[in-house]
């Protein structure tokens, strides 16, 4: 009897065991450490020492701008081309769906060392493909990675080819879910192809644009390897992020209690912002 | 209020024909059913008169008017589907006044219509909620509502009633019924339910195949129904059917035997057929029609193996060693068991007859029925 109690805990164990030694521990440790003097001999607590230079740390505050400049650049632009690519696939008249759905998926496969190798061939300020291009249409070559502004566009645009596909598969399935009568009922009512897209689709796709926003928003938070492979966080740390501040933090100024404290930062705006889109946007369409 | 008519109406779906050259004339005002089983193209046909299919050949028109390359918007249509198609992201109110709104009436127009429709199908209450937390019935009632709101000329109700209860369908039969009075509008409604045909139709289109087996009056169908399709489709519990051989034709009679019968029957019909002695016809005989207490012209002797009691009838079923079993409807508390042995009675005048190619022998009805369907 008392074998058969601890039987199922015997299966899970192995889990337990791996969860816990690289996963809690290294949590509950890191939370621990946000509190600790970390550059001393022997670490120390000191409460308020990380958090408090948190407030007081332009650099950390000049990452945070950074970040959000991405975020509300790339996040809004990349969900209203997740939307039109996932309405395109799901159109009736498109010939090879499938070849379609694997091509706007496929930048998620691609390793991100590779495109960003390509990202900087293309966007190189002096030979790339897009400055020759512009130049054709007689536009100013645009400083990609020596201009702050250009650096950000950069980073947004490498963002949005790589998650787009991602975000329109999601929002292709919540198209799928919408019946094909709503789309019949209003056609005899009247609507335009317009009118049907927003006042049927769109509202109806609301759960699934809202699931590709927090996803986007929390991913864009701890952004970390676009902006080190293609920018450097340059020019002038002007597409620094907060992730890779916390990395440069721990990894290379060595203070791990300051890192710990930027990383819990960065679940806490996470959160915070996760609510406070389900706030806004929240809600199930049909209640 | 509209009449319609399809004139070698057809739809094929690649190479597939579905609907198969149909020709229908509907009335101003007329309930008409399409009744059929499943697959049999009641749905696409329908769809074809909303607008929501191409047709493919043929014409269609509404008030003699050429509807056939008109959208579905501007047909003067509405339509019940059968899951009720409500937005589920938007109140009653707001799916009532959907399509008022994209016709940009004016919003007094709006509320007064939404005001009449509510109160029209009891729905007052329930305007501020979404579909979701209604039930079924009203769910019904707000797509009938929705339909109503726009005032068309022609309502297409697509199996409205097939994803209620039981109680319920009754209830909303009794409603249709109510509401076909009060608009004196053309309805046309799709059913695979041979009672909602019957009870709510001025006329049936009985199909098969995507082909009009009969086009006919609830109780033309079930008295003169126009071959063994529509014979064995209308009718609860089914209708028996025997395969008889003819023995000789006399001036407007036809008489058969088989093997089961006590003896042959001369069975009267409305014309001079003839048919060469031996030729194998189809005899019908509703359940209903079979007495267990009186041997009338010709009698079948059969070992009950199941009876069902519903109250009202009990059904034997009788093995006969045919491929069906022969049903016989008999008063509820009538004193038979399983196993008991039995004689069927029936007389030549409440029996139908089809050829060798399953088409209705034109019979002479008994005085009784003629008098109803006339």
């Amino acid at each position: 009897m008392l074998r058969n109690r601890y039987t199922p805990y015997a299966f899970l164990s192995p889990y337990i065991i791996v969860f816990s030694v690289f996963w809690l521990v290294p949590i509950l440790f890191s939370f621990a450490m946000s509190f600790m003097n970390t550059r001393s001999r022997t670490w120390q607590f000191d409460f308020f020492l990380n958090w408090g230079r948190l407030l007081e740390d332009e650099l950390l505050w000049q990452a945070l701008k950074n970040t959000f400049l991405i975020i509300a650049l790339q996040v809004p632009a990349m969900l209203m081309l997740a939307v039109f690519a996932a309405v395109l696939l799901n159109s009736k008249d498109l010939n090879f769906k499938g070849l379609h759905r694997f091509a706007i998926f496929a930048p998620i496969v691609v390793a991100e060392a590779a495109y960003a190798v390509i990202f900087r061939l293309l966007f190189n300020d002096n030979f790339g493909f897009v400055n020759n291009m512009l130049a054709l249409i007689n536009i100013d070559a645009i400083a990609w990675t020596n201009s702050s502004s250009g650096a950000t566009a950069l980073i947004a645009i490498g963002l949005t080819w790589r998650w787009t596909g991602y975000n329109a598969i999601i929002i292709l399935a919540g198209l799928q879910n919408i019946p094909k009568d709503l789309y019949e009922a209003s056609e005899l009512e009247g609507a335009s192809p317009w009118q049907q897209f927003t006042k049927i689709t769109l509202p109806l796709l609301k759960p699934a644009i809202l699931l590709c926003l927090v996803l986007s928003t929390f991913g864009t938070l701890q952004l970390f390897t676009e902006p080190t492979l293609l920018t450097e966080g340059g020019p002038g740390g002007s597409t620094t992020t907060v992730a890779m501040y916390m990395y440069s933090q721990g990894f290379k100024s060595f203070n791990f209690g300051y890192g710990s404290a930027i990383a819990y930062l960065i679940v806490f705006l996470g959160l915070t912002l996760s609510l406070l889109q389900f706030k806004l946007f929240g809600g199930k369409p049909d209640e | 209020m509209a009449n319609m008519q399809m004139q070698q109406l057809k739809k094929n779906f690649g190479n597939i024909p579905v609907i198969k050259g149909i020709d229908l004339d509907i009335k101003d005002r007329e309930f008409i059913c399409f009744l059929g089983p499943s697959g049999c193209g009641k749905s696409t046909l329908l769809r074809l008169m909303a607008g929501l299919e191409e047709i493919s050949s043929g014409e269609f028109l509404i008030d003699n008017k050429r509807m056939n390359d008109v959208p579905a918007s501007q047909r003067g249509i509405s339509m019940v589907f059968q899951s009720y198609a409500l937005y589920p992201h938007l109140t009653v109110r707001q799916n009532l006044a959907f399509g008022l709104k994209i016709q940009k009436l004016p919003n007094d127009e709006i509320n007064s219509r939404i005001k009449e429709v509510a109160r029209t199908l009891q729905l007052s209450e329930l305007l501020d909620r979404k579909p979701k937390i209604l039930s079924g019935g009203q769910r019904q009632r707000v797509a009938i509502g929705r339909a109503i709101v726009r005032r068309p000329k022609v309502f297409l109700l697509d199996e409205p009633l097939s994803n209620l209860d039981a109680t319920l369908r009754v209830s909303m039969r009794v409603e249709l019924a109510r509401l076909h009075e009060e608009l004196q509008a053309t309805i046309v409604y799709v059913t695979h339910d041979q009672v909602e045909a019957m009870t709510l139709a001025t006329r049936v289109v009985v199909m098969k195949d995507g082909a009009i087996q009969q086009f006919a009056t609830p109780l033309e169908l079930l008295h003169r129904p126009a071959n063994v399709f529509v014979a064995e489709f209308i009718g609860t519990p089914k209708i028996n059917l025997f395969k008889v051989e003819v023995q000789e034709c006399g001036p407007q009679s036809i008489t058969v035997t088989h093997a089961l019968f006590s003896n042959p029957i001369t069975i009267p019909i409305a014309k001079d057929i003839k048919f060469a002695a031996g030729t194998e016809l189809t005899l019908g005989i509703r359940p209903h029609r079979l007495s267990t207490k009186q041997p009338l012209d010709c009698t079948i002797s059969a070992k009950v193996t199941i009876v069902e009691r519903l109250g009202t009838e009990s059904l034997l079923y009788t093995d006969l060693g045919l491929e069906t079993l022969v049903i016989c409807s008999a008063a509820g508390t009538v004193p038979i068991n399983r196993g008991d042995q039995i004689t069927l009675g029936f007389s030549s005048d409440n029996c139908l007859l089809f050829d060798d190619h399953d088409q209705a022998i034109e019979r002479c009805l008994p005085a009784d029925v003629q008098l109803l369907i006339s």
